[in-house]
């Protein structure tokens, strides 16, 4: 794991672009030139709609896709120079991922602490820690394909911190979540916030980046539109609530996407 | 990026590999299918087989085969019938209680009742009159041939049904007896007329067999070992293999896989080991079950099998199949990573699984040898080898080849899966790159070596075909058609500039000069370094003289001899060679790495394994020649000299008996340097050459085509 460097913040991202070319669509520009920086202790949220470039401007972050252009880095490590080493420092949660079945959710913790180079005399330890932290002792020797979804996300937040990374992304967690599954996601997301992490935050939720995210950069199209805290937003835009914001920056609502930001939009 | 490079931490790569074969060993399902139902349902089957043979023998002993005499001679085959069906037990075939099973059948249509099943067999007894009347009506071929010896005897025709087994066992049967009868029929006329000895002594023939019941065995098993191994690992590996790649994708535990600290090469290796390891488990298993059967006696061995593997003979084919199960479980690993689904997968294992049977069942072909063309083919030099090794013969050199050319066959292919599990399409929709949406010149050195594998492939099936075809049909049909149509199809289809792509460019007037000198100079270093690897790699003569024989046709005039066998392969080779190939790998490859890669794919369309060496040194000379001058007009020349002071120093017998002294060669290396150093102080180089870059550089370069 990387210490930190004092004054360069944990993930660095700079004129990130990313192109995709398909047959049908031809070349399509996921991510179009994204800047941002996010600081140890906080919560960054990507706020977008659907295919806005979140979870590919993640997963360039991740290592998973490359660049067409531009550059990041994570704990000082480039992700195309050094893709290891920005792994190693990074945990990747994404709703659309998911456990093995056929392990426990002991082992689960064991395979990943070790594959990220957690150090194998410290692993045991870790996992136990894990296991006490996030409440999975009942069922740690159960197999994974036996646990109820909500089992399952408590095992898959402790598989992501399991080498205790500097940097947490998380891609659209609470997507598929009953309300209180995802109030307990937010809740552990604030308290790795709190112990250090630095942490992106995807969604396309107003209410969640509303309520956990220190600082809001808005992507539509590829392109991030503005970031700042929320009263910064506020302050630059003359608009109280997040999805007027929101509205404000995309240039009003697509005749499909009103219904959606409509709905996601009404509090309760 | 570097994905797939550094060196493997064996802790992570052992641990990736525990519990690979962890969540494989709790799939029940799985292994239930995969190991313990062949180890049931294999002995089922077998005995279900087996009950069914013994219900079905026992049957036909029960059976009394009913017949009917027909025909003129009706009376005499009566008698005949009688006198077979009461021979003794121990002068006939079966087990002599035939007479009691046969019984002449109900009267009425003797063909509608055998048709009916009423009827076993017909006895039709013809005159000889008869049958020579018949044949002469049938109007046959061998109706030259005088019935029964032009003798006047009575001929028996017996009428059955193949479809019946009741019908056919009575036809072979009585016929059996009936040829044992006319054996002892005649045997009584020969004493009779004074023949002073047993007519069985008279010229007799007695086969007999040298082969020892090892040599026996180990011949029939070369035959299967390969295509059985490859069969089993194929079968053993799909299960780990499909889940490997596939299976996570569907899962969706791919994603959260990769964005480990695991290296791809890590992840690559450890799901190759886990593939191996069960591969060769059900292997193991599947062949111990065999023996076991053979030992309980439930699969019957051939008479008087043995098979003696020495510990050398054993330890060879144990490191042949090394590589063998490391290109299947490569193989399969690329297909996981390839194919979207399950059901993808399972759609290509068929095809991918026929595609390695066919090369491993090479041993099977007749009169196919290692010391061939079949050394350099994967899996089919294994399969080969094989079957040399388990006769005893040892043709170390050529072994060395058939282990090389499969374990880099198994390289290839692993380094392919490690690359793919680097590319985007694993987990995004997008599956192209810019070139390949755009196409055009881009594209073509992505695809610069397919294009090649595929003319590589109608060449050999081409040249399969034209065995009796002169060399101006072999040249127009090789060098216009494939070579030349080959490079205008591909420079069309990825819209080429013919003038960058063939480097249609004139060459500095000092290059005529060093193409003089190089050419004569580079041949002899050519024959040099050809007779140094003769004394490695012995060349048979049989060899030798079907090349001479090629290379000399001696019924064309020599002015027709040079246009076909060097005026066409100088511009239609190098068109092919230097111009197009060269053009797609220089885009890919460092300068070096291109030439010697265009010399060695040009020498292996040479097809000729003692001419391997000489040619790749042509083509890697050749390739050079191009680069440094930056145009394909020089190369055409040379390759054109090349050939024809071969052609006609072997046309007019210039070569001195035993070959040229030592000191020739010597100097040739030093015309071949003084013309290299010419062409370097003249140098005009290959436009859009890669240069040598710093490793960052090259890493920068490499980062968006290859995350």
């Amino acid at each position: 794991m990387s210490a930190p460097t004092p004054g360069v913040p944990p993930v660095e991202v700079e004129r990130l672009a990313k192109t995709f070319y398909d047959e049908g669509r031809g070349e399509v520009r996921a991510v179009a030139e994204v800047s941002f920086a996010c600081r140890a202790g906080e919560v960054f949220g990507l706020l977008g709609a659907n295919g806005a470039g979140k979870t590919t401007t993640l997963r360039m972050l991740a290592t998973i896709l490359a660049p067409t252009a531009g550059s990041a880095r994570v704990m000082g490590h480039d992700v195309v120079d050094e893709p290891e080493a920005v792994r190693r420092n990074l945990g990747f949660y994404s709703a659309s991922t998911a456990l093995y079945p056929r392990l426990t959710a002991r082992e689960t913790l064991e395979f990943f602490a070790r594959v990220n180079r957690y150090p194998a005399g410290a692993v045991a330890a870790r996992v136990a820690e894990l296991i006490d932290r996030f409440g999975i002792a009942e069922y740690a020797d159960a197999r994974v394909e036996k646990l109820s979804s909500g089992m399952k996300q408590k095992v898959s937040i402790a598989r992501t911190v399991a080498h205790d990374p500097p940097v947490l992304i998380f891609d659209e967690p609470t997507v598929g979540l009953d309300v209180i599954n995802a109030l307990a996601m937010q809740q552990v997301i604030g308290d790795l916030r709190d112990e250090g992490k630095a942490i992106i935050f995807s969604t396309h939720i107003m209410s969640e980046a509303e309520r956990l995210c220190d600082r809001i950069a808005i992507i539509h199209h590829g392109k991030l539109l503005a970031t700042g805290t929320l009263d910064e937003l506020r302050q630059a835009t003359g608009q109280h609530y997040l999805e007027d914001i929101f509205v404000h920056f995309v240039g009003g609502v697509e005749p499909m996407g009103r219904a959606r930001v409509a709905a996601e939009s009404r509090r309760p | 990026m570097t994905h797939g490079s550094g060196r493997l931490d064996l802790s992570i790569l052992g641990t990736l590999y525990r519990y690979e074969l962890k969540m494989l060993l709790r799939d029940r399902r799985t292994i239930l299918i995969a190991v313990v139902a062949p180890l049931l349902l294999f002995p089922a089957i077998i005995l279900v087989m087996r009950m069914a043979e013994e219900r079905n023998r026992e049957a036909l002993e029960a059976t009394t085969f009913r017949y009917a005499v027909t025909g003129s001679q009706a009376a005499f085959a009566r008698t005949l019938i009688d006198e077979a069906l009461a021979l003794p037990p121990d002068s006939t075939g079966d087990d002599g209680a035939a007479a009691a099973r046969f019984a002449p059948g109900p009267t009425g249509e003797p063909d509608s009742l055998l048709e009916a099943g009423e009827l076993h067999l017909i006895v039709e007894a013809l005159s000889a009159a008869e049958y020579r009347r018949e044949r002469e009506a049938a109007d046959t071929a061998d109706h030259a041939e005088p019935a029964a010896g032009g003798v006047a005897v009575p001929v028996l025709r017996l009428l059955y049904r193949e479809d019946s087994e009741r019908s056919s066992t009575a036809a072979d049967r009585l016929a059996e007896r009936l040829r044992d009868v006319r054996a002892l029929r005649r045997d009584r006329i020969l004493a009779t007329r004074g023949l002073p000895v047993a007519p069985a002594a008279v010229a007799s023939v007695e086969p007999h067999n040298i082969a020892s019941a090892a040599d026996e065995g180990g011949a029939l098993l070369g035959l299967f070992l390969t295509p059985l191994l490859v069969l089993l690992l194929l079968s053993g590996g799909s299960i780990v293999a499909v889940d490997a790649i596939t299976g996570e994708k569907e899962r969706g535990t791919l994603e959260n896989l990769l964005t480990t600290a695991a290296r791809r090469g890590e992840i690559v290796a450890s799901k190759q080991l886990a593939v191996i390891t069960v591969g060769v488990a059900i292997t193991v298993i599947n062949i111990a079950n065999l023996l076991a059967y053979l030992g309980i006696g439930l699969i019957d061995v051939p008479e008087n099998l043995a098979v003696a593997v020495g510990p050398v003979a054993l330890l060879v084919l144990l490191l042949l199949f090394l590589p063998v199960a490391a290109l299947v479980s490569s193989a399969l690993l690329l297909l996981s990573g390839y194919a979207k689904s399950y059901k993808e997968y399972q759609i290509y294992f068929l095809p991918l699984s026929m595609l390695f049977l066919l090369p491993a069942a090479a041993a099977i072909l007749p009169d196919i040898e290692l010391r061939s063309v079949v050394a350099l083919v994967p899996l089919a030099s294994v399969s080969v080898a094989a079957r040399e090794v388990l006769t005893g013969e040892f043709d170390w050199p050529f072994l060395g080849l058939a282990f090389v050319t499969t374990s880099a066959a198994a390289l290839w292919a692993a380094r392919l899966t490690s690359r793919l599990l680097s590319t985007e399409r694993l987990i995004t929709a997008a599956e192209l790159e810019r070139s390949d949406l755009i196409g055009g010149p881009a594209l073509f050195p992505r695809h610069v070596l397919r294009w090649y594998a595929a003319l590589w492939g109608v060449f050999i099936f081409v040249s399969l075909g034209m065995a009796g075809v002169d060399v101006r049909g072999q040249a127009a049909v090789n060098l216009l058609g494939i070579f030349l149509g080959g490079s205008l199809l591909i420079l069309r289809r990825y819209r080429l500039d013919p003038r960058e792509a063939l480097a249609l460019r004139r060459p500095p007037a000092a290059a005529w000069l060093a193409v003089l000198i190089g050419a004569p100079s580079g041949l002899m270093t050519a024959l040099g370094i050809a007779r140094l690897l003769t004394t490695i790699l012995p060349v048979p003569e049989s060899m030798k003289e079907a090349f001479g024989r090629l290379l000399l046709p001696e019924d064309l005039p020599i002015a027709q001899v040079v246009l076909f066998l060097c005026v066409l392969p100088g511009i239609c080779e190098e068109i092919a060679f230097r111009g197009v190939l060269l053009h797609g790998l220089s885009r890919r490859l460092s300068p070096v790495a291109t030439a010697l890669v265009v010399g060695l794919i040009f020498a292996i369309f040479h097809f000729s394994l003692d001419r391997l060496g000489p040619t790749a040194f042509l083509g890697i000379t050749l390739a050079a020649v191009v680069m440094i001058t930056g145009s394909i007009f020089p190369a055409m020349l040379w390759h054109a000299l090349n050939n024809t002071i071969t052609l006609l120093s072997a046309y007019y017998g210039w070569w001195p008996e035993g070959g040229p002294p030592w000191w020739a060669y010597a100097l040739s290396v030093v015309g071949l340097a003084l013309a290299f150093a010419i062409l370097w102080r003249t140098r005009s180089p290959y436009p859009g050459l890669r240069r040598a870059k710093r490793p960052e550089a090259a890493a920068a370069e490499a980062a968006p085509a290859a995350p």
